[in-house]
């Protein structure tokens, strides 16, 4: 393990007797961008509704719009953005009192990422807000940007002197980097050594917001605050596990009534695809959380030290592994919610039409897949020979993600022996959105004098159970960052073993270069070539 | 104060989740133990008429009330030009007792004729996961030529529940089931288990336990081979019924179908072979009446003499067996009353395949054949 990782434990000796957050400042970097509208901003609005802030708390936004300019005040804009995306996304209404305290705390400065006077002005706006609110001069810097301008950013920020030493004890300076980081080993490498060279690994978390899903976090609760599922969590009991993350949107949000495009993903999300954009992150990191050996205690590095035990099992894939277990496929016209959709290429060429760029030559056919099937397996005692089924795709019927684990057969006696009604298999399903909760099938005897089974399903909601909202991922992460607990957040080395195991299956779409991926319907659970990878085994895809 | 009902409200489509849990919430009050959903099966219910859909909704309680479901009702309006897709929300409490809550849960989807294929996907994306699925096929035209969207209704589910009472051109229908039915369950072999079941069987139970025990003992007196003629009286619509019964009846007895002829509307017939001669299976229509079999007989020759194995409605609630020209009481057994909508709600538990009934399909086939050569 690198120096670095060891000494974080001793850096922010705090942590473990404090999990409050601590008085600071949150510095949104592309806070004019589509994360900060939709979830960030949103996020901390709920926070201030919960009253769980610091006392001492503000919110400075920075760069610039799409259109470049802001006409008018800068302050101005950035609260009718968030006063907008609160309406729209917010999980809690938006409230006119709530949101004048909000809104008073909320600014802008604007300025490009790579112009240097930019960041003598966020320094001058900072330290005014510092003294506005009396803020300690604790600083966390939120890089919503994409990853190719996170080492501009952070070299800004250290000339500026906006970085101070990790082991200052008056105040703290902390960053949040936003996944992806990087689109492949080297380039990830390359952006958390730039990243490390500004900041030490204990100022640094890299943010994946499925890891602050309720459900995700219960997964540790469920495995080992019970003592009936541990003994079953092992390949003598388990006999596949699937994770499925499934969403309904595709690559561009349109208007309900007028069919007019509101936001596309496309610059990003073109050319990066499924395996990329999930497959490497949310997923792998939920993957670690369910088949990760017991950690000796819920400290961040030694929670995360079992997670990247689980990364550090995964079998890498030849190529021919990878064409016999990973499917990637692309999205066609078809219906969701009662609309026709376009197909992927077609929403590519618009996005770019909408976002006034020229369409890159290898995006006019693209083939960047949309949806990704795969099955792996992790080499150690506690899983050997269990498949994983890994499962995700845009325009996909419903916005819904789980894990399911499916337990072995019981032997085809007595109740399982009629060849013509196999007894369904027993399921733990953990649902990660949009309803989180965790649910049990199992076989149940129906009333009456004959022996008929039927499955039935035990459910557990957040929502009926607990009442209320379940609180945003993002919200949870934010608070985490101000109280210095990085228990779920990437540490670097499992940034590195996920691109490790990733990168043998983009090497190989690299060198076979296909003309046309295999293609789904919008509005269905994808391409009939992802059975192949599941029905030879005896199994199928779950229908969520 | 608890509310104990709410009214159905038209939403989008991507709120129908939350509608649901909001009028589970408001039914709920203020009661803040955990809202128990009651749902142990999806049912999606397919219907082309308006009227139908009005009749289905009435009827969906009663089919929770046996087997809790989500119910999507599937309204492809034959004379709605409309494009747009409708969905309205009721959630509809179950139980109200002090000892918690359930909750049948209902959206009615609705659709003008052109839009029909907007259905199968709106359908699945209101599936809960997990849970046994099945579909009711509620349309008039039998399954086997429903065309593309009964198909594309069926990739999901396990069970597709139909009602084969009322269908017009029956030969052709009987003809084409078993063989849709073959096609339909061969789906397992892509690992998806599927079945189908006609609720007409399922009335069947009583006259096929009724006839069992009447003819108990007959076979080893070889009295099966001296049955000169099986006379089934039904009334309107229930053609396909008695054909089910004769299918069956005849496959127990051994018997082949040699030919048949119908007059249309009056009666069909099949002469039969059996080990000691050609025994005859008529299906005679009753102008008038209950959609259900009125009446079986059977008239057996023994020792040179004819006698008479009578079945008959009696008092409209029990089935009775008399045995002609002996002095004795008729044989009656009670048959419970069940609605259609029970019916379906039973079967919606029952998912084992029926060998006998896919028996007598297999023969109601070969009968069908031999009418429509």
């Amino acid at each position: 393990m690198p120096d670095d990782f060891v000494s974080a434990r001793h850096a922010e000796p705090d942590v473990s007797k404090s999990l409050l957050p601590q008085s600071c400042q949150l510095i949104i970097f592309g806070a004019t961008g589509d994360l900060s509208w939709r979830k960030l901003l949103p996020a901390v609005y709920n926070l201030n509704i919960d009253g769980v802030l610091p006392s001492h708390f503000a919110v400075v936004g920075f760069g610039l719009p799409a259109e470049g300019q802001i006409a008018g005040d800068a302050d101005d804009y950035i609260r009718q953005r968030a006063k907008d995306g609160i309406r729209r996304f917010s999980r809690q209404p938006l409230d006119e009192d709530h949101w004048a305290d909000f809104a008073r705390a909320l600014f802008l400065v604007p300025g490009s990422f790579n112009d240097a006077r930019a960041y003598a002005l966020l320094k001058a706006k900072i330290d005014a807000v510092d003294q506005q609110f009396g803020i300690p001069g604790s600083h966390v810097f939120y890089l919503a940007v994409p990853p190719t301008l996170i080492g501009t950013c952070v070299e800004h920020l250290k000339t500026a002197g906006l970085i101070s030493d990790p082991n200052e004890p008056r105040a703290f300076t902390r960053v949040i980097v936003e996944k992806p980081i990087g689109r492949d080993l080297n380039s990830a490498v390359d952006i958390m050594q730039v990243v490390g060279a500004c900041f030490a690994e204990s100022q640094t978390y890299r943010i994946d917001h499925y890891l602050g899903k309720e459900t995700v976090q219960n997964l540790l609760v469920l495995r080992f605050a019970n003592s009936i599922f541990e003994p079953l969590w092992n390949q003598k009991y388990i006999d596949h596990i699937q994770i499925t993350v499934a969403e309904e949107e595709g690559l561009a949000q349109y208007d309900a009534t007028t069919g007019e495009m509101l936001a596309t993903r496309a610059g990003y999300y073109e050319g990066i695809g499924a395996l990329r954009d999930m497959v490497q992150n949310h997923m792998l990191q939920v993957l670690c959380l369910v088949a990760m050996e017991p950690p000796w205690s819920l400290k961040p590095d030694v929670v995360r030290d079992a997670k990247a035990g689980v990364l550090n099992c995964l079998r890498l894939m030849t190529s021919t592994e990878v064409e016999k277990n990973v499917l990637r496929a692309q999205y066609i016209e078809g219906d969701i919610n009662g609309n026709r959709v376009p197909g992927y290429r077609k929403e590519v060429r618009e996005s770019f039409e909408v976002m006034k760029r020229p369409l890159p030559s290898e995006s006019v056919h693209s083939t960047t897949e949309t949806f990704v099937a795969m099955k792996l397996f992790i080499d150690n005692w506690r899983w050997a020979g269990v498949p994983f089924y890994l499962r995700t795709g845009k325009r996909l019927p419903k916005r819904a993600s789980e894990v399911a684990i499916q337990f072995k057969d019981v032997p085809q006696i007595l109740f399982n022996d009629h060849p013509d009604v196999p007894l369904e298999p027993t399921v733990l399903s953990l649902r990660v959105q949009p309803e989180e909760g965790l649910a049990m099938r199992i076989a149940s005897k129906l009333p009456g004098p004959k022996v008929r089974i039927y499955p039935v399903k035990m459910e557990f909601n957040y929502s009926s159970s607990f009442g209320g909202t379940t609180p945003e991922a993002y919200e949870r992460l934010i608070l985490d960052v101000m109280a210095g607990d990085a228990t779920l957040f990437m540490r670097r080395d499992a940034v590195e073993a996920a691109w490790r195991f990733v990168m043998p299956i983009l090497d190989h779409w690299e060198r076979v270069r296909v003309r046309d991926l295999p293609e789904y319907q919008c509005g269905t659970w994808g391409p009939v070539e992802a059975d192949r990878i599941i029905l030879p085994d005896g199994r199928q895809w779950r229908t969520l | 104060m608890t509310e104990t009902q709410v009214h159905p409200r038209t939403v989008p489509l991507r709120e129908v989740e939350r509608e649901l849990l909001r009028q589970m919430k408001h039914l709920q009050g203020e009661d803040e133990r955990p809202i128990q959903r009651a749902r142990m099966a999806n049912l999606v219910i397919y219907c082309s008429r308006q009227e139908r859909a009005v009749q289905l909704y009435d009827e969906i309680p009663e089919v929770a009330a046996v087997h809790p479901a989500r119910v999507l009702l599937l309204l492809a309006n034959e004379d709605s030009p409309s494009t747009e897709l409708k969905a309205t929300v009721l959630v509809r409490p179950l139980r109200n007792d002090g000892r918690g809550f359930g909750f049948c849960e209902q959206v009615t989807l609705e659709v003008g004729r052109g839009s029909v294929h907007h259905l199968p996907f709106a359908a699945r994306a209101l599936l809960i996961g997990d849970l046994p699925t099945n579909l009711w096929w509620a349309a008039p035209i039998p399954p086997p030529f429903a065309g593309p969207i009964l198909h594309d209704l069926s990739e999901c589910v396990q069970q597709i529940v139909y009602d084969s009472l009322g269908w017009t051109d029956p030969a052709r229908a009987v003809a084409a089931a078993a063989t849709w039915m073959d096609r339909v369950e061969r789906a397992e072999k892509s690992g998806r288990w599927r079945v189908a079941s006609d609720v007409n069987w399922r009335r069947l139970k009583y006259w096929r336990r009724m006839l069992t025990q009447a003819l108990e003992g007959a076979e080893d007196r070889g009295l099966f081979d001296r049955i000169g003629e099986i006379r089934v009286e039904h009334g309107p619509q229930a053609v396909v019924q008695a054909w089910m019964l004769m299918s069956w009846l005849t496959g127990q007895l051994g018997w082949k179908v040699r030919a048949g002829q119908v007059e249309p509307g009056v009666e069909m017939a099949w002469s039969c072979h059996n080990a000691t001669g050609e025994p005859l299976v008529r299906i005679v229509r009753r102008e008038e009446g209950p959609h259900e079999i009125q009446r079986i007989r059977i008239g057996f020759h023994v020792d040179g003499r004819d006698s008479l194995l009578d079945l008959f409605v009696q008092d409209g609630r029990r089935l009775a067996a008399r045995v002609g020209g002996v002095e004795e009481e008729a044989r009656t057994m009670t048959i419970p009353p069940h609605s259609p909508a029970e019916l379906v709600g039973r079967q919606l538990s029952d998912r084992e395949r029926d060998p006998v009934f896919r028996a007598s399909m297999g023969v109601a086939q070969v009968m069908a054949r031999s009418l429509l050569e």
